[in-house]
């Protein structure tokens, strides 16, 4: 099935939505799903933007029925290491059931690479922006980003599709968890910050 | 321990906080994996597009003994996003030396950020420790943190620069 991958216009925020809901239902935590379209579009698509978004879309003749032509997304920021400087984190990664199989998620994160790729060196004064194709890269001695992204324990399929790919376990290997302060319990502490 | 200060780090502060960044690896076993120079710091978080905060804090120089340094703790952080609620504070590093830990400093500067997070609209502030470093995981449990990794099962991962590019030199669609 032919498809295209490009990077999300402000117009696309409602499909983006509609299928972060969906990742959410499959991840069995929908009710968890707060952002409206309208978050997206003020987060991803102003002067200083929290987010960058790639969608996959199908043609016409291959669109959902209920006629949704953009069926995958993958949602990334950049993010920095201590020990390794610029990386590239992938939040969310998803394509739609039916159109599974097909090479849509493994072009999604693909571009993900590439673009991480393109923007370390397009911020090396020393690199000649007029190479824009990241195979060129190749050969080349950089320090290339790292991507790293996170997974639910009991989703086999898509830690199967990862770890096919290179990816490796850090909670496994290294013992890494996951930690937050959200609610009430930020707003405790915020509240007891020195003053300015 | 009653003098410390807290403040946004500046330029002058890179030395300071790559050698934190050094000793905060060391204490996780990870000292070899630091491959950040001074110069990258420089450039990444004082250049035009900084790729990162940080927070420094430190002590008057009367206090400290054997003449060591002035900065003794740090906490480095940038903004992310969870397209289910949106934008949020990431706190990539976080450390006090030592010598000068129990004295409420660390607490002061989680507090700072938490500040910074509900300031600037952040509905969350998140950040990774290793199951092994129970003094910290106490820490953070004991002011009210989530540990999303046993909570809800959510387990990192990381690929490496030969998969990247195997995977972005594949066949165009």
């Amino acid at each position: 099935m032919h498809f295209k991958v490009r990077a999300a216009a402000k117009e696309d925020c409602k499909d983006i939505s509609r299928m972060i809901m969906e990742l959410a239902v499959y991840e069995n935590m929908p009710d968890q799903v707060k952002t409206s379209h309208e978050d997206l579009e003020r987060d991803g698509f102003s002067p200083n933007p929290f987010y960058e978004c790639l969608i996959a879309e199908v043609p016409d003749e291959h669109k959902t029925k209920d006629g949704y032509t953009v069926v995958g997304y993958a949602l990334y920021f950049y993010t920095y290491s201590t020990w390794k400087g610029r990386s590239v984190y992938m939040e969310d990664l998803y394509v739609m059931p039916d159109f599974r199989g097909k090479g849509i998620g493994t072009g999604l994160m693909a571009k993900v690479a590439q673009v991480g790729f393109m923007f370390h060196c397009m911020a090396d004064p020393n690199w000649n922006s007029s190479i824009y194709l990241p195979c060129s890269l190749v050969g080349v001695e950089k320090q290339c980003v790292r991507l790293q992204l996170s997974v639910l324990d009991w989703n086999k399929p898509s830690l199967d599709f990862y770890i096919a790919k290179g990816a490796e376990d850090l909670t496994a290997k290294e013992g890494w968890h996951f930690l937050r302060f959200h609610g009430q319990t930020l707003d405790t502490l915020a509240k007891e910050a020195p003053k300015d | 321990m009653d003098r410390f200060k807290l403040r946004k780090a500046e330029p002058k502060d890179v030395p300071d906080i790559l050698r934190l960044i050094k000793e905060l690896a060391k204490y996780e076993d990870m000292e070899d994996q630091v491959i950040l120079t001074e110069k990258d710091l420089l450039e990444d978080g004082f250049g035009d597009h900084p790729f990162y905060h940080c927070i420094v804090a430190e002590v008057p120089s009367e206090k400290q003994s054997n003449n060591g340094p002035v900065v003794i703790g740090f906490a480095m952080y940038y903004f992310t996003y969870d397209p289910w609620i949106g934008k949020l504070l990431y706190l990539e590093d976080f450390f006090v030396m030592e010598e000068y830990r129990g004295f409420g400093i660390g607490s002061e500067i989680l507090k700072l950020l938490s500040h910074t997070a509900v300031k600037t609209r952040c509905s969350s502030m998140h950040f990774i420790v290793a199951e092994g470093n129970q003094a910290s995981i106490e820490f953070y449990k004991r002011r009210g943190a989530a540990d999303l990794s046993l909570e809800e099962g959510w387990r990192l991962f990381k690929i490496d620069k030969s998969s990247l590019l195997k995977m972005s030199s594949g066949p165009e669609e």
